[in-house]
């Protein structure tokens, strides 16, 4: 199990190489200069001179790779060229939101998929089922901004459980910021559970067909003890891989969401970076965000690794 | 008293009848063989007692065991019931257990589930249980998996299982057909032991009388969902009464007629072929080790003769059929057709001179095309597609006993045996000189190999072909071919004419595979 563990370790690793030097050179192609986008259209060609030498973007390529991938290394992720703050500032206060609510929805996801794809597979092809699957369905169907506004509607405007929008961090209390969070975490669970619940029944009932059932039918176990002994850590293992890249979509991708309820997250950072042309933000972002996605699938990686001997020996 | 009793058991499936009126008795401690070909109702049979029918199948009838209904026990009585005083084992052990659990927990899990013992008293008497199937501890210990056991040592776990509780009727459905002769015979000796040691009676579901033969002291034989026949073993093959039972004996030791003449002409040479496979690397960063799946092999190949090849699983034979047909290359040594040599870049029109038949009738078409482009597919290694293509599909068709109509049908319409001919069709229509035929009659009911054996010797007389016949049956391999290699562990032990190594085998390990091979009685009269 070490032995496995370290073997991806040093894979992951390797990617993490890959993906900054990809990183870095598809920003470097973007066609616009932030220096000159910065002082406007009528600057003089020494003053855009001067800011480039000040932002660092002189100089060759990998002298420029170097500097930023050590820089990183020592948590020091350049300075942004619109704001003029240290990029990790940015990026700490924003992560603060976009991971609690990527955990959040997460876990919301997981909650509603487990037993609903168990019941639908458990109940295959009767009403019960067919009744899931219309509505996953339509949860998948359905974007995400969507259900927020429809929720904004419900929640905040007619019944004024939750505000619409806003985030009034962590400082002023635990309880209020996960209630300022949980209406932007239903919006991005709902597709992500629906998507989460149908490959589980599909999971489950592909197991179900699976000889071992047969046999542990044989010994005697109820339909009910053959799925929980032995279909549901087998159908656990496609189910694994989506909840590990469902993580990945709801850290990057809440983009849209965190503009419908007005909170400062990862995604709205990254969006400004690009409009202002803000390169070294968005480079350290998607390099975190990159970061992030392979520190989960290393996770992921060791879930199946432990649902699965026949991986452990790899 | 009898132990099971099977009144007129009949079955539906969706309103297709499957079982018609059984009637059978099985008497405590006997083995009582149900034969029968695919399609028969055996498995269904077995299915009914343990109350493990499919959905949509409805049954009558009645199947008591010691005074109680099988067929009408609620399903949470069965529960109770199965496992416990009636069990079951199937036939595919590769995919029988849990690939997730350990073997100790799922042998202890038939007592636990019972109510029988506490988890760790389960796992003591699991512990036992491995041990009176041959799988002692020091070898096998209780938190080994399934993937770590090979097909016999796995059917050996299943076995294990189902015997935990000591069942008064265990069920086996064709327990031996997936694994290998010597392992096979290991299974049968393990449960005709255990009928004789545990006072078990056993239902043994096969489609080969030799095995039944050996084994059963009562034997029923199933054709379409009736019993057609039934009596005593003995009775049953010195004076067999119904035409089928005869039918399937006859089938059963088929021989081909044909005519042995081999010319000198060399076709295939096989000259110190070595093929090696990485396995897991040891140390992180040393090379990983190699695994000779074909150490050595050195053979001819002449035209116009039938040749042999056998041996069990994992002894290399496919790996040399794939550099044979030129799909993967060697390490070191040399193949060649015509003269020329084998190799993955080889040109397309020698590969035309070799053609193959697979073992698997079903997975082997693209389902999605016409049987017209199926046997028309080989055309594309021509250089140029011949102007009478629909007329020589035709012809492969009919050589092959199948209608030039059917060329306008999809493969989903043909049963086993006629998509095996379609198979041989598309191996003819480039008129090559040999075929190599892998395991191409082994998943075929022996009365539908009969007949492809009959046309296979047929079309290598009509048209001079060469075969290269690759088997793990040695019944098959000896009608029909004129020699015989033997392999082991990548190496040929033994070859020579395929009478004179039958009859008088020079290695062990060929003695070995012989004895195992399950015969028919010699006295026995269709």
């Amino acid at each position: 199990m070490l032995r496995f563990a370290s073997i991806r370790l040093v894979s992951l690793s390797l990617s993490l190489l890959a993906a900054s030097i990809v990183i870095f050179a598809v920003v470097e192609v973007i066609p616009g200069d932030p220096a000159s986008y910065m002082l406007g259209m009528n600057a003089q060609e020494d003053t855009v001179a001067a800011l480039r030498e000040q932002l660092g973007l002189e100089g060759s390529i990998v002298t420029r790779y170097f500097t930023w991938v050590t820089g990183m290394l020592q948590g020091d992720f350049g300075t942004s060229y619109t704001y003029r703050v240290p990029v990790s500032e940015l990026i700490l206060a924003r992560i603060w939101i976009s991971l609690p609510l990527a955990v959040y929805a997460l876990a919301l996801s997981t909650i509603i998929a487990f037993p609903v794809g168990l019941i639908a597979a458990a109940q295959r092809g009767k009403a019960t089922d067919t009744g899931i699957m219309a509505a996953t369905q339509l949860g998948v169907a359905v974007p995400n901004f969507w259900f927020a506004m429809f929720l904004v509607v419900i929640f905040a405007i007619k019944l004024r459980w939750f505000s619409a929008g806003g985030f009034p961090g962590w400082d002023e209390g635990f309880w209020l910021s996960i209630k300022s969070l949980t209406l932007p975490a239903i919006a991005l669970a709902l597709p992500q559970a629906s998507i989460l619940a149908r490959i589980m029944r599909s999971s489950i009932l592909d197991t179900l067909d699976q000889d071992y059932i047969r046999t542990a039918r044989a010994k005697g176990l109820t339909r009910r003890q053959a799925i929980t002994r032995h279909a549901l850590r087998n159908a656990m293992i496609p189910v694994l891989t989506i909840i590990g890249m469902q993580f990945s979509f709801l850290l990057a991708g809440a983009i849209i969401i965190e503009n419908v309820f007005f909170l400062p997250g990862l995604g709205r950072l990254i969006f400004q970076g690009i409009t202002q042309r803000d390169l070294i933000v968005v480079e350290s972002v998607v390099m975190l965000l990159v970061f992030a996605v392979i520190t989960v699938t290393f996770l992921v990686d060791l879930a199946y690794a432990a649902v699965d001997p026949r991986l452990r020996r790899r | 008293m009898s132990l099971l009793s099977v009144k007129n058991l009949n079955l539906s499936i969706h309103g297709v009848p499957i079982l018609k009126g059984l009637d059978f008795e099985v008497q405590p401690g006997e083995v009582f063989g149900i034969v029968g070909e695919s399609g028969s109702g055996k498995s269904m049979t077995a299915l009914a007692a343990m109350g493990l029918l499919p959905e949509g199948a409805v049954a009558s009838g009645t199947a008591h065991l010691e005074g109680i209904d099988l067929l009408s026990t609620p399903e949470a009585q069965m529960c109770g019931l199965r496992g416990n005083r009636i069990a079951m084992i199937f036939q595919e052990p590769m995919t029988a257990l849990n690939p997730v659990k350990t073997i100790g927990d799922q042998v202890a899990e038939t007592l636990v589930i019972h109510g029988r013992a506490s988890k760790a008293e389960a796992l003591k008497i699991a512990r036992e249980k491995l041990d009176r199937v041959g799988l002692p501890a020091a070898r096998f210990p209780l938190d080994r998996y399934p993937h770590e056991l090979s097909g016999g040592q796995r059917q050996r776990v299943v076995i294990a299982q189902a015997i935990a509780l000591r069942p008064q009727l265990l069920i086996a459905d064709e327990p031996t057909t997936a694994l290998d002769v010597t392992t096979q015979a290991q299974i049968l000796k393990l449960l005709k032991s255990l009928v004789n040691e545990e006072g078990m009676a056993l239902i043994l579901i096969t489609h080969d009388l030799a095995v039944v033969s050996d084994i059963a002291d009562h034997v029923a034989v199933m054709k379409l969902g009736e019993i057609v026949e039934t009596g005593t073993t003995v009775d049953i093959f010195r004076n067999m009464q119904h035409p089928y039972t005869k039918q399937l004996f006859a089938a059963s030791s088929h021989v081909p007629e044909r005519v042995a003449d081999a010319k000198d002409a060399p076709i295939l040479e096989v000259v110190n072929a070595v093929r090696t496979y990485a396995m897991p690397r040891e140390k992180l960063f040393r090379k990983p080790p190699r695994f000779k799946a074909v150490n050595d092999v050195s053979f001819t190949l002449f035209q116009g003769e039938n040749l042999g090849l056998v041996g069990e699983s994992g002894c290399g034979k496919s790996t040399l059929t794939r550099a044979i047909l030129g799909l993967d290359a060697l390490d070191s040594g040399q193949i060649r057709l015509f003269g020329q040599s084998v190799t993955p870049a080889m040109p397309n029109t020698l590969r035309a001179g070799v053609q193959v038949v697979f073992q698997d009738p079903y997975g082997s078409f693209n389902p999605r095309w016409k049987v017209e482009r199926l046997v028309a597919e080989p055309f594309h290694l021509m250089v140029e597609k011949p102007a009478d293509s629909r007329a020589r599909v035709a012809e492969a068709l009919d050589s092959v006993g199948m209608k030039p109509a059917d060329m306008g049908k999809y493969i989903h319409e043909f049963s086993g045996g006629q998509r095996q001919r379609i198979a041989i069709a598309r191996a003819l229509i480039l008129r090559p000189d040999l075929i190599v035929l892998d395991e191409a009659v082994s998943a075929l009911d022996v009365s539908i190999r009969a007949q492809i054996l009959d046309l296979l010797a047929d079309l290598s007389d009509r048209l001079n072909l060469s075969y290269l016949f690759i088997s793990h049956d040695l019944s098959v391999v000896r009608a029909i071919t004129d020699r015989v290699l033997v392999m082991k562990a990548g190496q040929i032990v033994e070859s020579g004419d395929t009478e004179d190594v039958f009859t008088n085998p020079q290695h062990a390990y060929t003695r070995e595979l012989l004895a195992a091979t399950p015969r028919l009685p010699d006295n026995a009269v269709a």
